[in-house]
C-alpha cells in the first residue's frame, strides 16, 4: 500500500508565505461591527452560491433565496427561453415580497397584493386598473435584475449592482481547470438535504467543517479510521492547494477501516457518503485526486466565502453557511448521488445518509459551545496548526477584502 | 399506511411492522423514541434477514406501487438504516454528545 507522502512539517501553509503561521484574532468571530463590514465588503460584493440547475429544469420553474446577509431576496428563475435569471424578489408598485413560497412553477408571476404581474424575463407585463395611475412607464418597472451564472451546474448570483468581475474570473482559471470534468451532472440526481439553524457566527460552522484535524477525536466513534490510519495517525491530507481566493485539500482513506456490519452490507449495494475508498487513481479527471493516490477519499474545494464542495467517488456534498447575525446563522447541508435504480440501493442510500447526518450531529454540538466561549472574551486569539490551512486562508481573503485589498 | 403483511418468505418480520415509517422524520422519532434495548431487538431481528431482503428488493424500483407488502419491507430497511449507527457506534438512541436532531431540518422525506 503507498504510503502518504510525507511533507516537512508546517510545510503546506509556509509554502504560501502570506498566509504568515501566527495565531488568529477572535474579533472576527464575535464583532458585529466586523459582521456589518463582511455584510458590506464580502457579502454584498462578491458571488455566492445559492443553488443547481437541477432545481429548475423546465422553463417558469423559479426558487426563492432569501438572503438576508444581502438584506434580499431573490427570485432564480429559468425563462421560455431556458436562460436562467434572478431578480431581487420585489414588486416595482410599493415594494411588496412577489413570490412567497420557496419553489414552484408558473409561466408568470402575480404579486399577490394587487396583482401587477410579470413576465418570466422580468418585464412588467400587467398593471390592474392601470389607467388610474399617472404617467406610468411599464418599460422602466420590471423586476430589478441580480447577476446571475453558473459553473458546473451550481447557481451563483451576485447583487452588487456592478459585479466587479464576471462568475468565472471570480473563480479563476486554475480553480476551475481543478475540478473541470467532474460528473457534478451525472451525479445530481438525487439531493438529500438538510438545513438548521445555529447560535454561532458562520465561520464558525465553516470551519468546523474545512479541517480534517478533528476527525480522529471529535468522530472517533463514527468515522475515526476513516482517513486516519497507522500510517497516518492524524489524517494528514494528501495535499493542499491555494487558487487565489479559493483553496482545495486532497484527502486518504484508511484501507484498513473497519467498516461496521450494516456498512458492509450497504456497500455491496451502493455508493455511501463520505466513507468512499477508491482504488482506480484514473478513473477521474486529472484535477480530482491531484497526486494520483491510490487509496484517495476526496477532495474538498474551499469557494470563497462561504461554499464548501467534497467530491468524491459516486457522491458528492456540499455545505453552504449563510450569516444571519454575529453570532447566528444557517447551515445548508446538501448530498448529491444519482437516483436509486431499485431499492436495495435506495437502502444503502439512506445508511450513508443517516450515518453521514449523525456525523454531523456531532459536529454541530461544537458550534455554539464555541460561539458561547468566544464570546466571553476571555481569549482573544485563536490557534492554526499546518492542516488547518484552510481556514487560515479564508480568514486571510476575507481580512483583503475588509481592508479593501482583494 | 403500512400493509399488515409482508411478502412471501419475510412473515417472520411482521413483529417489527411498527418500523414501517415513510420518511426520515418518522424513523428518527421512532428511534429517538425508543430503548436501546428495542433498538437491538429490531436490529438483531432484521440482521440476520438482509441479504434475502436485499436481494428481493433490488428487484424493484424505488417508487414501485405495489399491494403486496414491498413497500412495508423497504421501509422497514430504511428504519434498520436510521437506527444502525445507535447500535453499532454509539449504543444508546441518540448521537453521544448530539446536536438536537429535532433541529436539523430535512428537507427530503
Amino acid at each position: 500500500m503507498a504510503p502518504v507522502p510525507k511533507a516537512q512539517a508546517r510545510s503546506w501553509t509556509e509554502r504560501y508565505p502570506e498566509l504568515g503561521t501566527g495565531p488568529l484574532p477572535v474579533e472576527p468571530y464575535i464583532s458585529p461591527a466586523y459582521f456589518a463590514l463582511e455584510r458590506e465588503r464580502i457579502f454584498r460584493k462578491v458571488w455566492l452560491n445559492v443553488g443547481r440547475v437541477e432545481q429548475i429544469p423546465q422553463p417558469g420553474d423559479y426558487f426563492v433565496k432569501d438572503l438576508a446577509i444581502c438584506k434580499t431576496s431573490v427570485l432564480v428563475v429559468r425563462g421560455k427561453d431556458g436562460v436562467i435569471r434572478a431578480f431581487h424578489n420585489m414588486c416595482s408598485h410599493r415594494g411588496n415580497q412577489l413570490v412567497w413560497n420557496s419553489h414552484g412553477s408558473c409561466r408568470a408571476f402575480t404579486c399577490k397584493f394587487h396583482g401587477w404581474t410579470y413576465a418570466l424575463d422580468g418585464k412588467l407585463h400587467q398593471v390592474t386598473d392601470e389607467e388610474s395611475f399617472f404617467d406610468l412607464d411599464k418599460a422602466k418597472l420590471g423586476m430589478s435584475p441580480v447577476a446571475v451564472d453558473s459553473w458546473e451546474g451550481f447557481i451563483f448570483i451576485n447583487v452588487s449592482a456592478e459585479p466587479a468581475q464576471s462568475l468565472h474570473d471570480y473563480l479563476g482559471e486554475d480553480f476551475k481547470a481543478s475540478i473541470a470534468g467532474y460528473p457534478f451532472a451525472k451525479l445530481s440526481g438525487n439531493c438529500f438535504s438538510w438545513y438548521t439553524d445555529v447560535n454561532a457566527n458562520w465561520k464558525v460552522a465553516h470551519d468546523a467543517f474545512a479541517e480534517i484535524y478533528h476527525i480522529p477525536t471529535l468522530h472517533r466513534r463514527m468515522i475515526g479510521d476513516v482517513y486516519a490510519s497507522k500510517g497516518n495517525p492524524y489524517a494528514h491530507a494528501l495535499e493542499f492547494k491555494v487558487f487565489g481566493r479559493h483553496a482545495r485539500v486532497s484527502l486518504s482513506a484508511n484501507p484498513d477501516r473497519q467498516a461496521t456490519a450494516v456498512e458492509t452490507l450497504a456497500g455491496r449495494f451502493g455508493d455511501v457518503v463520505l466513507q468512499q475508498v477508491n482504488t482506480d487513481a484514473s478513473a477521474f479527471p486529472k484535477g480530482v485526486n491531484p497526486s494520483a493516490y491510490p487509496n484517495w477519499s476526496f477532495d474538498g474545494l474551499a469557494v470563497f466565502p462561504n461554499c464548501l464542495i467534497y467530491v468524491s467517488q459516486g457522491t458528492y456534498l456540499t455545505h453552504i453557511f449563510w450569516p444571519l447575525a454575529e453570532d447566528r446563522c444557517r447551515w445548508e447541508i446538501r448530498t448529491y448521488a444519482p437516483p436509486a435504480e431499485n431499492m436495495a440501493q435506495r437502502f444503502a442510500q439512506e445508511y450513508g445518509k443517516c450515518s453521514f447526518r449523525d456525523t454531523l450531529l456531532e459536529d454541530g454540538s461544537t458550534l455554539e459551545r464555541t460561539q458561547t466561549m468566544l464570546m466571553s472574551g476571555v481569549k482573544r486569539e485563536i490557534y492554526l496548526q499546518d492542516q488547518e490551512l484552510i481556514l487560515r486562508h479564508r480568514l486571510k481573503t476575507a481580512e483583503s477584502y475588509i481592508n479593501g485589498n482583494a | 399506511m403500512p400493509q399488515n403483511h409482508l411478502p412471501a418468505g419475510f412473515a417472520d418480520l411482521e413483529p417489527y411492522l411498527e418500523w414501517s415509517l415513510a420518511s426520515e422524520q418518522l424513523r428518527s422519532a421512532k428511534r429517538q423514541g425508543s430503548s436501546i434495548e428495542a433498538l437491538r431487538a429490531f436490529y438483531a431481528a432484521m440482521m440476520p434477514r438482509m441479504e434475502a431482503v436485499l436481494e428481493f428488493l433490488a428487484g424493484f424500483a424505488p417508487q414501485a406501487v405495489t399491494d403486496d407488502g414491498v413497500r412495508t419491507l423497504f421501509l422497514m430497511t430504511l428504519s434498520l438504516a436510521e437506527i444502525a449507527p445507535a447500535v453499532e457506534n454509539y449504543g444508546q438512541a441518540s448521537v453521544i454528545d448530539g446536536y438536537d436532531v429535532a433541529r436539523f431540518v430535512a428537507v427530503h422525506e
